[in-house]
C-alpha cells in the first residue's frame, strides 16, 4: 500500500467524539491512508490524541516532516455546555437588560407538562451586571458607555471568580461602537479574563439569541484556549511543521486563532465533518441531491445535500434540556452544517404508550446494558433486536462474528410487548422496523419541506451501523428511487476533515428597506466582510490565494420575522442592483412557498459573505472494490419482508468479495463487518467503480 | 403510489403499529403546515408571538391532530368551529378548492381578532378531513380590543361562517372589504395568506398519506385513535374518587370583582365542569365565549390528567363544561368579548383548584396570568397606520415538584418579542425588562416572577394604547400553605392608572408594567436552606 514518498504530502486528521479518538493520515495523491482509533481522554483530550499520532508515528508508516496540514475536529465545546462543565462566565450588559438572559422567549416548550423547567441560563444572575450606555435601534448613541461603571462592573465579577465575560449591549449589532470600547477597555485592564463580544460572536438582531450565543461563547471560550494552545504544542513537538486547522460546524476550517476566538463555531464540528464525508461519497455515485442517513446506536442523524453542499442554517439549539424537544435548548446563532438529529437508533427501546400505541425510542439501551440480543442483561426490546428476529442481521456474524448473541433473551424481552399488542414475534419486530423507520422518515420529510423542496427528488446515503439495516425501507416511505452504501470506513469522518475546504462566514445587521438602501453603504458592507473574511483565510497558510466568494443577504417582506437567506449575485453593487436582489429573493421565496405575497416592500435584514478556499488535492475518490475476490454468495438464511408477509429463503452476499459491475435482485442480505445492507424484493444492486453499493428501490 | 407496508396490503387493520404511524405521520403534516405559516407571516402575533394553531379534523369536524407548538385555546375552539362550518354550510355544499372562513366569537375563539380558516379536503369525490387553521390577526379595525367596548359591533370586522375562496377562487370583495375595515392591511391579508398555505401542505400530505395506505376514509382510523384516546381520558378520570368538587374565587373584575364558582364532579369516566353561580356578563369586553371557556376547561384537564399524550377530541369527549348563558364565562351575543382572554385564563385555576383535594403532585398553583398584552396604534410618520400588540407574561405557579418557573406563559403559551424589534417596529423605547424581585408567592416552593417593563413613548404624534392586564387587585393564590404572588401595576409616568381605559399617550410619557407573580406551594417555613440562600444571592428574593 505505501507508495513513493515525497515530502509534505500527507494530511493529518483527529476526530475526538465522546468514546474514541479517529486518527487519520491520507494522501490525496495516492489514496492511501493510515488510521489509530484511540479511547478518547476526557481529563485531558490532546492526550489520546498524542498517543495515536505516535502510534502513527512510530509504526514508520508516516514521517513527521511528512504531513503538510492537520485538521482536528471535537465534541469537547458541545459536550461542556451539555454537562454544564464550562468556565465561570459573567456577562456584562446594557443597564436594564441583566434579566435577557433568564428571561427569554417566554413560551414553553411543552404544552401539558405543568412541571416543566426552563433552560437554566449559563450565567447566572449574581454575576450578570449592568454598564450605564444605550443606542437607538438605528445605532445612534442615546446615552454614552460609562467606562468607569464598566470597570467597577468588571473588578466586580473578577472578585465573584469570573473568568470569562459575555460583553453584549441592546443594538450593537447596528453600531458596535460601545461594544468595541468596552472590549477594548477591558482587554487592557483585566488582561487575565477571556472576553466574549457579541458583535464578534454573532452581530445580528434579537437580544436574546444574541446574547445566548455570545454568553455560550464565553463559557467555552477558556477551555478551548487551555486546550487549544496545549494540542498545538504537542503536535509541534513531535517535528509536525504544518497548521493546526479546527473544522467548522459550517463544515468549513479556520485556524486555531479564530477557533480560540469563537469557539461556539465549532459546537457541531464532529458531525460536520460527518456531514462532508456524505456529500463526498454521494457526489461520486448519487448525483445532485442527497440525504444522507447516519443511524447509529442511540440516534440517527440526517442532513440533507445539494450540489454536493450540506445546506447550511444559521441558527439552532445547544444542550437541549430534554434532548429532542424543539426549544428546550439554548439558541446559538451561528452558521452550521443543518443535522437534524432524533432519538432513533439500534438500541432504540420499543413500548407502548398509555393508549397502546406502539412507540420506539427516544430512550435507548446504549451500549451498556445494550439490546436484549447482546446478553449483557439488556430485558428490554431494542430495534437490534428487532432486526435479528426480521432475519436482517445474522445472530452468528454480528459484528464480524466476534459477538455472542442471544436469541432467547430477544424472545423474552419481546414477550410482554406480544401480549399488550395482541401482535406474534414476527409481526411485533416489524412493527419494531417500521416505526423507528416512520420516526426517521418524518424528520426528514418535515427538514426537506422547510427549505421548499420535494423529498422525492433525493437520493439516500446511508451509514452508520443501523443504517444501511433500516435504509430501504426509508427510502421506500420517502418514495426515493435509489440508495448509496458507501464503502465502511471506520474513521469516515476524519477522512472528511481532510476534504474539506477552508471556509469563513461573516454577517452583518443591515436591516433596512430594499428602497431605502444606501447603496454606497452596503457595498462598503459587503467588502468589508470579504476582507475580513479573507484575511482569516490568509492565516490558514493554505496555498493559492483565489478563495470564492459569495454574497448571501437574510431578506424578508417587511412585517416577516424570519429571513430567507439568499444567495445573490456578485457585486459590486450599486442603485441599479436593486432589481437583481429583489428578484434573486422573490425566486428563492416562489420556491419555497409557492406564491409572493399581496404587494409588500422587502427589507435586508443582515448581509453574509462566505468565502472558501479549496484544499489542493482534496478532490479525492474513495478507494475503489478492485481488491475483491472470491464467492459474493456467501449463504441463504430466512428473512422477513413485508411484500410477502413472512419470512422467505434470502441470499446473502459477503461485500468484501462483490466486484464492481456485478448487480444482483433483492430480496438480498449483504454483509460486512460494521453492518449488513437490506434489499427489499422489487430492489436491486449494483456494486459502482468506487465500492460503493447502488440500490434501485423499484 | 403502491402500498410499501405489508401489514396494508390487506383492508387496513388499525393495529398498534398502523395507528401510530398513521397518527404521527399526520401531526408531522400539521407541525410542517405551522412551519410554513409561520416563516410567511407577517405579524409578530404570529412569528415572534405564535399566537396560532393548526389543526387536522376528520371530515365530522372531530380533532385528529394539532401542530406540537400550538396554543391551548385554538386547540379547543378550532374543532368547534370546524363543526359549525359542516352545520352550516353543508358537506354537499364543498367543492375542492374551497376555503372556509369566519371570526364569529361565538362559534370560534371568542374574539374577532382571531381569523379561523379551513379547507375541506377531499379524497374519491367526498371530504374526508379538515386542514383549519387560527391566527390572531394584527389587526381587526373597531376599537382594538379596548375593554370599554360593550357590543362586538365596536369591536371590529365581524366575518359570518361564509366561503373565503370557493373551488380555488378568492372571494375579491371580502378580501377589499377587509382591507379596508383595518389598520394592517397589508399584515392582515399578508398573515390570512400564510394562513392558506398552511392549509395546502396539510391537504397535500394528508392525500399522500391516505393514497399510500390505500385510506378510503378516515373514519375507521379516527375512531380507532380517538376511541383509544378516550378510553385513556377515562381511565384517567376513573382514578379520581367519585364526587362533585366545589372551588370558588374572585378576580379584579371591573368596578366589583368578578366571582368564580365552579363545581367540578367527577362521576365514573365522566367529568362536568358547572360553572353555576358564576357572575354575570358585563358590558365591558371582558367576556368569554363558552368556546373558549371549553377549550380552558379541557386544556387543564389535559394538564392534570393526561398530560404525555398528543391530544385529540377523544379526549374531549368525556369532558362537558356547562355555565348558565348570560355569565362572564358564557356570554350572550352581542355583548362584546375582545378581552376574552382576561376570563378565560382564570379557568383553569378553577379546574386546579376544584381538584387540588384529589389531584396530589399533579397539582400547580394559581399562576401570575392572565397573559398581559398592551396594544398600540398610530401612525407613522410616513402617514401609515399601525397597530402592534406585544404580550408579557408572568410568573408560573408552583408544583409540588418545584418553583414556579418566572416570566413563563401559562396556561397560554405566547412569545415576547424581542426589544430590539419593538423598538424598530414602533414608537416605544424601552428603559427596562427585568424579573420582579419577591414577586413569586413564598412557600417552600416559591410562585415563578414577574417582570418590569418601563419603556418610553418616542413619536411626534400621540399614540393610542390598550392595555390587557389582570390580578392587579386580587393576587395568583398558594396552595398548601404557600403563599399568594404580588399583584400586577400598570402606571404611567409613574403613577398607578386605571388600565381599564384607553389612553393616548404623547412623547416623553412613560409605562411601567409589573406582571403578577406565580403562587408559591408548601409552607414557607419548610423551604430548603440552599435553595433559600441561593434566592438571595440572585436577588429573586430580596428579603
Amino acid at each position: 500500500m505505501i507508495g513513493v514518498r515525497h515530502v509534505k504530502r500527507y494530511g493529518l486528521g483527529i476526530d475526538i467524539g465522546g468514546t474514541f479518538t479517529d486518527i487519520v493520515v491520507y494522501d490525496s495523491e495516492t489514496r492511501n491512508q493510515f488510521s489509530r482509533k484511540e479511547l478518547t481522554t476526557h481529563d485531558d483530550p490532546s492526550r489520546g490524541v498524542m498517543t495515536g499520532i505516535d502510534g502513527l508515528l512510530a509504526s514508520g508508516e508516516v514521517a513527521a516532516g511528512e504531513v503538510s496540514r492537520v485538521v482536528h475536529a471535537t465534541t469537547l465545546f458541545t459536550n461542556a455546555l451539555i454537562e454544564r462543565k464550562g468556565a465561570v462566565t459573567g456577562l456584562l450588559t446594557t443597564e436594564g437588560f441583566r434579566d435577557t438572559l433568564e428571561i427569554g422567549r417566554e413560551r414553553k416548550y411543552e404544552l401539558y407538562d405543568i412541571k416543566i423547567v426552563k433552560p437554566a441560563p449559563l450565567v447566572p444572575r449574581h454575576l450578570r451586571l449592568e454598564v450605564p450606555e444605550r443606542l437607538y435601534f438605528d445605532g445612534r448613541v442615546h446615552r454614552a458607555l460609562d467606562e468607569d461603571a464598566l470597570i467597577k462592573a468588571a473588578s466586580e465579577l473578577v472578585d465573584l471568580g469570573v473568568v470569562s465575560v459575555a460583553l453584549t449591549f441592546l443594538h450593537s449589532y447596528a453600531n458596535p461602537v460601545h461594544e468595541q470600547r468596552a472590549a477594548e477597555l477591558l482587554r487592557e485592564k483585566f488582561p487575565q479574563l477571556s472576553l466574549s463580544a457579541s458583535i464578534d460572536v454573532a452581530p445580528e438582531i434579537r437580544e436574546y439569541e444574541r446574547s445566548s450565543t455570545t454568553a455560550c461563547n464565553a463559557y467555552v471560550k477558556p477551555l478551548a484556549e487551555r486546550y487549544l494552545s496545549l494540542l498545538a504544542e504537542r503536535i509541534g513537538e513531535r517535528g509536525i511543521d504544518a497548521p493546526l486547522l479546527m473544522m467548522l460546524s459550517n463544515g468549513g476550517l479556520t485556524n486555531i486563532e479564530e477557533a480560540k476566538r469563537s469557539p461556539v463555531q465549532l459546537l457541531e464540528s464532529g458531525p460536520a465533518a460527518g456531514a462532508l464525508v456524505a456529500a463526498h461519497f454521494g457526489g461520486e455515485d448519487g448525483g445532485a441531491h442527497i440525504l444522507a442517513f447516519d443511524m447509529g446506536g442511540t440516534t440517527a442523524k440526517l442532513s440533507v445535500i445539494d450540489h454536493g453542499q450540506p445546506t447550511v442554517a444559521y441558527s439552532f439549539e445547544a444542550a437541549r434540556a430534554k434532548r429532542f424537544i424543539e426549544g428546550s435548548g439554548l439558541p446559538i446563532r451561528i452558521s452550521t452544517l443543518e443535522l437534524i438529529e432524533i432519538g432513533a437508533g439500534g438500541g432504540s427501546i420499543a413500548n407502548t404508550d398509555a393508549i397502546g400505541l406502539l412507540k420506539v425510542g427516544p430512550l435507548s439501551a446504549g451500549s451498556e446494558p445494550g439490546p436484549a440480543a447482546y446478553g449483557r442483561g439488556g430485558e428490554l426490546p431494542t430495534v437490534t433486536d428487532a432486526d435479528f428476529a426480521l432475519g436482517y442481521l445474522d445472530p452468528d456474524f454480528f459484528a464480524g462474528g466476534t459477538m455472542p448473541i442471544d436469541m432467547d433473551a430477544v424472545g423474552r424481552a419481546f414477550a410482554p410487548l406480544c401480549e399488550s399488542t395482541g401482535l406474534d414475534q414476527t409481526a411485533l419486530a416489524w412493527g419494531i422496523h417500521d416505526v423507528v423507520n416512520e420516526n426517521m422518515t418524518n424528520a426528514a420529510r418535515v427538514h426537506i419541506a422547510e427549505h421548499g423542496k420535494d423529498p422525492r427528488s433525493y437520493n439516500l446515503l446511508a451509514t452508520g451501523g443501523a443504517g444501511p439495516v433500516h435504509a430501504f425501507y426509508v427510502a421506500k416511505k420517502l418514495g426515493l428511487k435509489q440508495l448509496i452504501i458507501p464503502q465502511a470506513a471506520g474513521v469516515a469522518s476524519a477522512l472528511g476533515l481532510l476534504i474539506a475546504p477552508a471556509r469563513v462566514d461573516r454577517v452583518a445587521t443591515i436591516a433596512r428597506e430594499m428602497e431605502q438602501v444606501d447603496w454606497d453603504q452596503l457595498e462598503g458592507a459587503f467588502t468589508r466582510l470579504e476582507a475580513d473574511a479573507r484575511s482569516v483565510l490568509d492565516e490558514t497558510r493554505l496555498p493559492g490565494h483565489d478563495a470564492e466568494i459569495q454574497r448571501l443577504a437574510d431578506i424578508r417582506y417587511v412585517g416577516q420575522a424570519s429571513e430567507m437567506v439568499v444567495p445573490l449575485p456578485p457585486g459590486p453593487y450599486t442603485g441599479a442592483s436593486r432589481a437583481a436582489l429583489t428578484e434573486a429573493f422573490e425566486q428563492s421565496y416562489v420556491a419555497a412557498f409557492t406564491r409572493t405575497p399581496p404587494a409588500t416592500a422587502v427589507e435586508i435584514m443582515n448581509v453574509r459573505v462566505t468565502a472558501v478556499l479549496k484544499v489542493p488535492g482534496s478532490a479525492a475518490t474513495s478507494q475503489g472494490a478492485d481488491g475483491a475476490s472470491g464467492e459474493p454468495v456467501k449463504g441463504q438464511r430466512q428473512a422477513y419482508f413485508p411484500e410477502h408477509g413472512k419470512h422467505v429463503t434470502t441470499t446473502v452476499y459477503d461485500r468484501y468479495a462483490l466486484q464492481p459491475g456485478q448487480s444482483f435482485a433483492g430480496p438480498a442480505i449483504i454483509e460486512e463487518r460494521e453492518s449488513t445492507l437490506i434489499v427489499g424484493p422489487g430492489g436491486r444492486f449494483e456494486v459502482a467503480p468506487s465500492g460503493s453499493i447502488i440500490v434501485s428501490i423499484g | 403510489m403502491s402500498t410499501s407496508n405489508a401489514s396494508n396490503s390487506n383492508a387496513p387493520q388499525f393495529d398498534s403499529v398502523t395507528l401510530e404511524i398513521l397518527w404521527t405521520r399526520m401531526i408531522s403534516a400539521v407541525d410542517e403546515a405551522a412551519k410554513a405559516l409561520r416563516r410567511t407571516s407577517f405579524s409578530t402575533l404570529v412569528n415572534e408571538s405564535n399566537d396560532f394553531a393548526c389543526v387536522l379534523t376528520d371530515a365530522k369536524g372531530q380533532s385528529l391532530a394539532q401542530n406540537t407548538e400550538s396554543i391551548p385555546s385554538f386547540i379547543g375552539t378550532l374543532p368547534v368551529t370546524v363543526k359549525h362550518f359542516i352545520s352550516e354550510i353543508g358537506l354537499e355544499n364543498m367543492v375542492p378548492g374551497d376555503v372556509l372562513v369566519t371570526n364569529t366569537p361565538w362559534i370560534a375563539t371568542g374574539h374577532l381578532n382571531d381569523i379561523t380558516v379551513a379547507r375541506p379536503i377531499f379524497h374519491g369525490g367526498k371530504v374526508v378531513a379538515f386542514a383549519a387553521s387560527t391566527a390572531h390577526a394584527p389587526d381587526i379595525g373597531g376599537k382594538v380590543r379596548s375593554v370599554e367596548s360593550r357590543e362586538v359591533f365596536e369591536e371590529g370586522f365581524h366575518i359570518p361562517i361564509m366561503k373565503l375562496i370557493s373551488a380555488g377562487e378568492p372571494d375579491a370583495t371580502l378580501f377589499k372589504l377587509l382591507r379596508a375595515a383595518v389598520r394592517t392591511p397589508d399584515q392582515t391579508e399578508g398573515d390570512l395568506w400564510a394562513q392558506l398555505t398552511g392549509l395546502e401542505l396539510m391537504e397535500r400530505r394528508l392525500v399522500e398519506l391516505m393514497d399510500e395506505y390505500d385510506l378510503a376514509d378516515l373514519d375507521g382510523f379516527g375512531g380507532e385513535v380517538l376511541g383509544r384516546c378516550e378510553k385513556a381520558m377515562r381511565q384517567a378520570i376513573r382514578a379520581l374518587p367519585d364526587g362533585t368538587y366545589p372551588y370558588e374565587f374572585q378576580t379584579d373584575g371591573m368596578d366589583e370583582p368578578f366571582q368564580f364558582k365552579v363545581a367540578v364532579t367527577v362521576a365514573g369516566e365522566d367529568i362536568l365542569v358547572d360553572f353555576d353561580g358564576t357572575s354575570l356578563q358585563v358590558d365591558r369586553a371582558i367576556n368569554c365565549t363558552m368556546t373558549y371557556t371549553f377549550a380552558m376547561a379541557s386544556y387543564a384537564l389535559k394538564c392534570a390528567l393526561l398530560p404525555d399524550l398528543p391530544n385529540n377530541e377523544g379526549i374531549f369527549r368525556c369532558i362537558k363544561v356547562q355555565a348558565p348563558e348570560g355569565t362572564i364565562v358564557n356570554p350572550k351575543f352581542p355583548v362584546a368579548v375582545g378581552g376574552r382572554m382576561a376570563t378565560g385564563h382564570y379557568v383553569p385555576v378553577a379546574i386546579f383548584g376544584a381538584l387540588s383535594p384529589v389531584l396530589g403532585e399533579r397539582m400547580i398553583a394559581a399562576s401570575g396570568s392572565p397573559l398581559w398584552s398592551i396594544i398600540q396604534t398610530g401612525l407613522r410618520s410616513d402617514g401609515k397606520t399601525y397597530a402592534n400588540v406585544l404580550f408579557f407574561n408572568g410568573g408560573m405557579g408552583a408544583t409540588d415538584g418545584g418553583d414556579g418557573q418566572s416570566t413563563y406563559s401559562w396556561p397560554s403559551n405566547i412569545s415576547n418579542v424581542p426589544i430590539e424589534l419593538i423598538e424598530r417596529n414602533s414608537a416605544l423605547f424601552v428603559h427596562h425588562k427585568k424579573l420582579r424581585p419577591d414577586s413569586g408567592g413564598a412557600g417552600e416552593h416559591r410562585g415563578g416572577l414577574g417582570q418590569e417593563v418601563h419603556f418610553e413613548v418616542q413619536s411626534e404624534t400621540p399614540i393610542g394604547m390598550i392595555f390587557m392586564a389582570e390580578r392587579c387587585k386580587i393576587p395568583a393564590p398558594g396552595f398548601a400553605g404557600g403563599q399568594a404572588g404580588a399583584t400586577g401595576e400598570v402606571r404611567i409616568d409613574g403613577d398607578i392608572v386605571d388600565h381599564r381605559r384607553n389612553v393616548v399617550l404623547k412623547d416623553g410619557q412613560t409605562v411601567t408594567l409589573r406582571t403578577p407573580g406565580g403562587g408559591g406551594v408548601g409552607r414557607s417555613e419548610d423551604r430548603d436552606a440552599d435553595v433559600r440562600a441561593e434566592d438571595l444571592r440572585a436577588g429573586y428574593c430580596e428579603g
